[in-house]
């Protein structure tokens, strides 16, 4: 973020520090600034803030919408230590980001070196491997359900070719993980393999031929240059769609619908069914403030990690 | 001898990138030929053991036939006109926004920023418990009192559908960030010309920034044509529901009709394909300077 500083530090020097303008100049400025932002300032207010806000309060309560709610202190948060699907909601969306972030991202980071390249025809395979991404994962879904059928599906279908017997995909406990995971890496590769595409060709040229001038090989060259020059580009990667993976619904709502045996249950799930299934507001806040607080964690383990998003454009 | 062999190996090394970006490209692609195969296929074609690939007989009836099974097309009006309302609202209150915060800075406006990009790590399924209950209470909307109760406020209504999303922060952010990048000598000619605040972000600096405005429409558009949770929880009735919607339901309700299924889902994915294939230019910078959907 330091990087995107930088405009307005130039413009300060262009332009003088504020207080050398005239006084009147200064206030129509903060009055027409004031007045532009007053709009989606009102709007954040009313459905970010206050429902931040609510959902910290709500979560010390017990609330089935028709009452009022009624203080429960630690109640909620004590019942989710306890709460086994909840756990398994933990872990399944655990596996679920394994798969789709760092997995994914290296499949993505391999085909993006491919396409980095003078070839023919580039611009194909590029909207060919984006195309999932622009199009409603509702819809994809559906398409990845009949995918699946067990007996008229394709999915089967291609297995028996090979002469494989395929499984019953999405009711079998074992498989229908690996099925909703593959829906969700055949969607995500197009946008992470886009952004390290974009990051590889901002990567300066004259490195690589000193590189090569120093006698260093091509992988030599991948390992110590390419990849810390897309330290902040996989930073990038990685948190947004560590925010995505971990906010996948769409597609168990269709799939699965958390099943077989809550193999498939993610904690956006289980926080759609305590709160509009089951009606308890309360624990259903809890549960996201569960999802929030993991999902910060992750963000600044990853900060410490590539030290953080230093140096990023 | 060692130049002929080196020139093949870079030639087989071409064919092997061009075979493996080939089955990539094919794997992404081959759902979608499935669901247009199906779209056009007759019961007895889909039913078939072993599967058939291609339909015996090209059924493309089963369109006219889908729509008439469940309202598609007024599911995708619904989806239309929220998505165009989005896009208009973010575009104007957004850039405004962004706009004010790139460059008109004033006493608070560094804080404003950091509760904007703070706003950005908030996950959807925190807020939205309390913005359905704050649709849901309204006052004085859908029969509620003063206080909010009696009636059922916003939900199953426009408003629902539409206020919510109207700005997100994550445009405001964006076009921060496009603003930045413009001289400042140009607002100062302005200033010095006699065009006030307003006139100076709408009429000398929003004419250049045109491709920001293009890449956000562009991705609050398909965001809002895909958005699925919202419109799900807040509408009730037939006429107000949109494409993703529609289809789920459709999809419980009618177990096995995969053709028209398939024929719903074309419906919901093709214009966002052809948008994406108009507007490809834009799209791929959005989510390259962006990366978030």
């Amino acid at each position: 973020m330091t990087g995107t500083m930088v405009p307005e530090r130039v413009r300060e020097v262009v332009a003088g520090p504020a207080t050398n303008q005239p006084r009147r100049l200064l206030r129509s400025r903060r009055r027409a600034g004031l007045l532009m932002v007053a709009p989606a300032l009102l709007h954040a207010l009313i459905w970010i803030g206050i429902p931040l806000v609510a959902a910290v309060v709500l979560s010390f309560t017990s609330y089935d919408v028709l009452t009022p709610p009624r203080f429960a202190g630690l109640d909620n948060f004590r019942e989710l230590v306890h709460d086994d699907v909840f756990r398994r909601a933990v872990l399944n969306t655990s596996v679920y980001t394994f798969f789709t972030v760092p997995v994914a991202m290296t499949i993505a980071l391999l085909i993006a070196l491919m396409l980095n390249s003078k070839l023919t025809g580039r611009a194909i395979f590029r909207t060919a491997i984006f195309i999932p991404q622009v199009t409603a994962t509702i819809a994809v879904a559906l398409v990845w359900l009949w995918i699946y059928d067990p007996r008229s599906g394709l999915a089967n279908a291609i297995l028996s070719f090979l002469g494989l017997d395929g499984p019953n995909w999405l009711s079998s406990t074992s498989w229908a993980m690996p099925a909703v995971i593959m829906v969700g890496i055949w969607q995500g590769i197009g946008l992470k393999m886009l952004i390290y595409l974009a990051a590889l060709q901002s990567l300066p040229g004259e490195l690589y031929e000193a590189a090569s001038v120093d006698g260093a090989s091509k992988v030599r060259q991948f390992f110590s240059l390419t990849v810390p020059l897309l330290k902040p580009a996989t930073f990038f990667v990685f948190v947004t769609s560590v925010i995505g993976a971990f906010q996948s619904f769409d597609q168990v709502y269709i799939l699965t619908d958390g099943g077989p045996a809550n193999s498939t249950t993610m904690m956006t799930y289980e926080i759609y069914k305590s709160a509009f299934r089951e009606f308890r507001m309360g624990y259903a806040c809890a549960q996201s403030l569960v999802l929030f607080a993991l999902l910060l964690m992750l963000t600044l383990v990853n900060r410490r990690i590539t030290g953080g998003d230093r140096g990023s454009r | 001898m060692a130049v002929v062999d080196g020139v093949r190996r870079v030639r087989a090394g071409r064919i092997a990138l061009y075979l493996t970006l080939g089955a990539i490209s094919v794997v992404m692609i081959v759902p979608f030929v499935w669901m247009l195969l199906t779209s056009v296929k007759t019961p007895a074609d889909i039913a078939a053991f072993p599967v058939r690939i291609l339909p015996t007989k090209w059924a493309f009836g089963n369109y006219a036939d889908a729509l008439q099974a469940a309202p598609f097309a007024t599911y995708a009006r619904n989806s239309f006109v929220i998505a165009a309302s989005h896009t208009v609202l973010n575009v104007v209150i957004a850039s405004m926004a962004g706009y004010a915060l790139a460059r008109l800075r004033f006493r608070g406006s560094q804080l404003i920023f950091l509760g904007f990009v703070g706003a950005l790590m908030i996950p959807t399924y925190t807020k939205i418990l309390p913005e359905f209950l704050i649709v849901r209470f309204m006052p004085l909307f859908g029969g509620n009192d003063i206080t909010g109760q009696g009636g059922t406020g916003w939900l199953d209504t426009w408003w629902a559908l539409i206020i919510p999303g109207a700005v997100s922060p994550f445009s405001v952010f964006l076009f921060r960030q496009f603003y930045l990048d413009l001289p400042v000598e140009l607002e100062e000619a302005a200033r010095l010309d006699g065009l006030g605040e307003l006139g100076i972000y709408a009429r000398i600096m929003t004419p250049l920034v045109k491709p920001a405005f293009i890449t956000v429409a562009l991705l609050t558009f398909e965001g809002s044509w895909n958005n699925f949770l919202w419109p799900l929880l807040v509408t009730k009735s037939d006429s107000l529901r949109v494409i993703q919607v529609g289809l789920s339901v459709f999809r419980t309700e009618n177990d096995t009709q995969w053709a028209f299924l398939m024929a719903g889902t074309t419906l919901a994915t093709v214009p966002m394909v052809v948008l994406f294939l108009i507007g490809q230019r834009y799209f791929v910078q959005g989510f390259a300077t962006a990366g978030i959907k």
